[in-house]
């Protein structure tokens, strides 16, 4: 057996005209002035109005059937979210929902919240975030203190707070990974669960935090005496820990991991137009190698999500070296700028090059950091 | 993709437990044994198509059979290059080893395993020609690689066949950098291998050296390079598979990304083995030199990446982007 499980995927006409769909579509819009390309667009840049226009046409929801969803495959959900991110198009309001919630309540959900929910999610006007981390949780996440207690009508009591919810403060849900027993001794995988909140509940607030750019995408979501009713239990009680393994396999793996700069990176060679130097040219170069292989494997791991297949060690390597080279990128994309004098950049690169510059940092941290990461594969290494 | 359970690549795998190990690791170049094995089992026509005499295999069992083989000290890779070359220009498949010269884009004309194989086919100006090493008078060159690399004067022998062909020297730099890509790629994923083993079972501090984080951490990054490797070479098949004439965009691509992580992937696998890794009489130098004469092997990572940043300056951002996901070059 090969060591690792990337498959190569044949090249597909049927991919490419779609992608010329999406890439006309992004263009228009990015013409009229609906948008500015930003890096990091799939985290920091949410415009429901976008939104609804990419639901309108078919490009949200695009694996699952029936409650709004248009029964594509994984391959071409991937065309579609590495285009936005190309453009830097403002996919930020719907891009966790579509993600990974979107997945995981057609597998978990109640009937009633399929047909509740899923609709609003594909037509672009349902936002989720994520419940994962905590106060006192981060790398550590079976730490999670956060409590849901079953009352006698079977409803949940929940109290607790969660951390670092990227777009909380749009949201209309959030899925949290909650403790709902105790550990079994020393198993604290034993016990967590996932539950879906609305956001407008009683006892929930939402408090935003500041990024170091002064920009408030992030939050603490903080959860007091929060009555939830039965059906807001996401798959099995108990089976949280398994459940968020193979969610984290999906957002773990896609384009948004090694494309979160390319924006810059394109800017620049517009910019460096006829004016390239051979420092520049040997960086462009080496990037373009690195890009062309990460989205190989990226796009390797839609198929194996496409045939049912949850590939966490993959979507680690993936994660890993992908928010490598993004970092990597932006600080090439510094060195071959400096062929050209300041004067002569214009003010949308040294616009996206800042803001490239002070989104970094968290490119090797959310969705597992890049020490996570590398645990996950030296366990498969067979190191630990 | 790199079938490594395809039957021709389980042939290889079959041929190179009975014949290869440490003894044939360490021993001399080209032994005899296993290359009467891999005669005996026509892995050497394996590439070559039906017409041409050969068993017209998928590039991708032919790559799991050089994945089971490497890093065996055989020229398995440069005789089934030499006879797709061979193939190409309409002449007769070689019937034993063979290795293959073509002007490097460094300048260099060097020959794997010099005389050491029965015939040596020459690639220049689209001409095809085939030379018996017994003609050939050959120098040996200082070389990175444990085998027996040289050059030769051509000039002073005449080609026993000859073809002048209209075929690209871009063509034949896309056959022989892609399977010397899979090689690469099977050399460094070997040499993590040995890495795993071998911090599992020295001991250090009263634990296995697997135990500590930060040999974790290293093995872990270097595990993703041998991933990356393992993909690029798997793209570089799939394009040549495809069409010889335009494969030649992803075969540098795969060059590039290899070559340019052999210096994180071996310094961690060196420095996990130790002091014991820097011997002759241990195992890791047979990788470690490898990769080290591999990544200079017709052009090092420096020289192809200015190669892809001219053809990138020259194209605009839409070539960039197209070439990123679909891997499509418009010439």
């Amino acid at each position: 057996m090969n060591r690792f499980n990337f498959p190569t995927i044949k090249p597909d006409p049927a991919l490419e005209e779609l992608r010329s769909e999406v890439q006309a579509f992004l263009r228009a819009e990015k013409e009229a002035g609906n948008f500015q390309s930003e890096p990091e667009c799939w985290m920091s840049s949410s415009d429901p109005e976008f939104s609804r226009k990419m639901g309108a046409r078919g490009w949200i929801g695009m694996n699952w059937k029936g409650y709004g969803g248009h029964n594509r495959s994984a391959l071409e959900r991937y065309i579609v979210t590495e285009e936005t991110l190309r453009f830097g198009a403002p996919v930020g309001a719907h891009w966790i929902a579509d993600r990974q919630h979107a997945p995981m309540l057609v597998e978990h959900g109640t009937e009633a919240q399929k047909e509740d929910i899923l609709p609003r999610i594909a037509a672009g006007e349902c936002y989720f975030a994520i419940g994962l981390s905590e106060p006192g949780a981060g790398s550590d996440l079976a730490a999670v203190k956060t409590k849901a207690e079953k009352l006698p009508d079977g409803s949940w009591k929940l109290n607790g707070q969660k951390i670092w919810s990227s777009g909380a403060q749009h949201a209309h849900y959030m899925v949290s990974l909650v403790r709902t027993s105790p550990p079994d001794g020393r198993n604290r995988h034993v016990g967590l669960s996932q539950v879906l909140i609305d956001m407008s509940a009683d006892g929930v607030s939402v408090k935003p935090i500041r990024d170091l750019a002064g920009d408030a995408h992030f939050n603490e979501v903080t959860y007091d005496d929060v009555i939830l009713p039965a059906d807001a239990l996401l798959g099995e009680e108990g089976g949280g820990w398994k459940q968020v393994t193979s969610e984290l396999a999906m957002e773990r793996s896609g384009p948004e991991r090694f494309l979160s700069s390319y924006t810059t990176l394109e800017q620049a060679v517009i910019e460096l137009q006829g004016k390239m130097g051979s420092n520049a040219k040997a960086r462009l170069g080496l990037i373009y190698a690195n890009l062309r292989t990460l989205r190989g494997m990226s796009f390797g791991i839609a198929n194996l999500l496409e045939q049912g297949i949850s590939p966490e060690t993959e979507a680690a390597l993936v994660k890993d070296l992908g928010n490598t080279l993004e970092n990597k990128v932006t600080q090439n994309v510094r060195a071959m700028l400096s062929e050209l004098p300041i004067s002569e950049l214009s003010d949308t690169m040294k616009r996206i090059i800042n803001i490239g510059v002070l989104r970094s940092p968290p490119n090797t941290l959310r969705g597992g950091t890049t020490e996570v990461m590398r645990g996950i594969t030296a366990r498969q290494l067979g190191l630990r | 993709m790199i079938d490594i359970e395809s039957l021709i690549a389980q042939s290889a795998a079959k041929i190179n437990e009975r014949h290869g190990g440490r003894d044939v690791l360490h021993g001399e170049r080209a032994p005899t044994a296993y290359w009467d094995a891999i005669i005996e089992n026509g892995l050497h026509l394996a590439w070559a198509s039906e017409e041409a005499g050969g068993f017209g295999a998928e590039l991708s069992e032919v790559a799991g059979a050089i994945w089971n083989m490497t890093p065996a000290p055989v020229p398995f890779v440069e005789t089934l290059i030499a006879n797709k070359l061979l193939e190409l220009g309409g002449l007769e498949l070689a019937e034993g080893t063979a290795s293959v010269a073509m002007g490097a884009a460094d300048g260099a004309l060097i020959i794997p395993f010099a005389n050491a194989v029965d015939d040596v086919v020459l690639f220049a100006d689209g001409q095809i020609m085939q030379y018996k090493s017994k003609d050939l008078e050959f120098h040996s060159i200082d070389s990175l690689s444990p085998d027996t690399d040289g050059v030769a004067d051509f000039s002073k022998a005449n080609p026993i066949n000859n073809m002048q062909t209209n075929i690209s020297r871009f063509s034949i730099e896309a056959i022989i950098l892609t399977l010397r890509c899979v090689q690469m790629a099977a050399v460094m994923d070997g040499a993590l291998s040995l890495s795993i083993d071998h911090v599992s079972a020295r001991e250090q501090f009263g634990r296995p050296l697997s135990k500590f984080q930060a040999i974790q951490h290293q093995l872990a990054e270097a595990a993703s390079q041998v991933a990356a490797a393992n993909m690029a070479a798997s793209q570089a098949c799939a394009a040549l598979s495809q069409d010889i004439e335009s494969a030649w965009h992803e075969a540098v691509i795969a060059k590039v990304q290899i070559s340019d992580s052999v210096e994180s992937a071996t310094s961690a696998f060196q420095q996990v083995h130790g002091a014991i890794g820097y011997t002759m009489e241990y195992d890791l130098h047979h990788y470690t030199r490898r990769l080290w004469a591999w990544r200079d092997a017709l052009g090092n990572e420096h020289l192809w990446v200015k190669k892809l940043g001219d053809d990138l300056a020259s194209k605009d951002k839409d070539q960039l982007w197209q070439g990123v996901t679909t891997g499509v070059w418009q010439s």
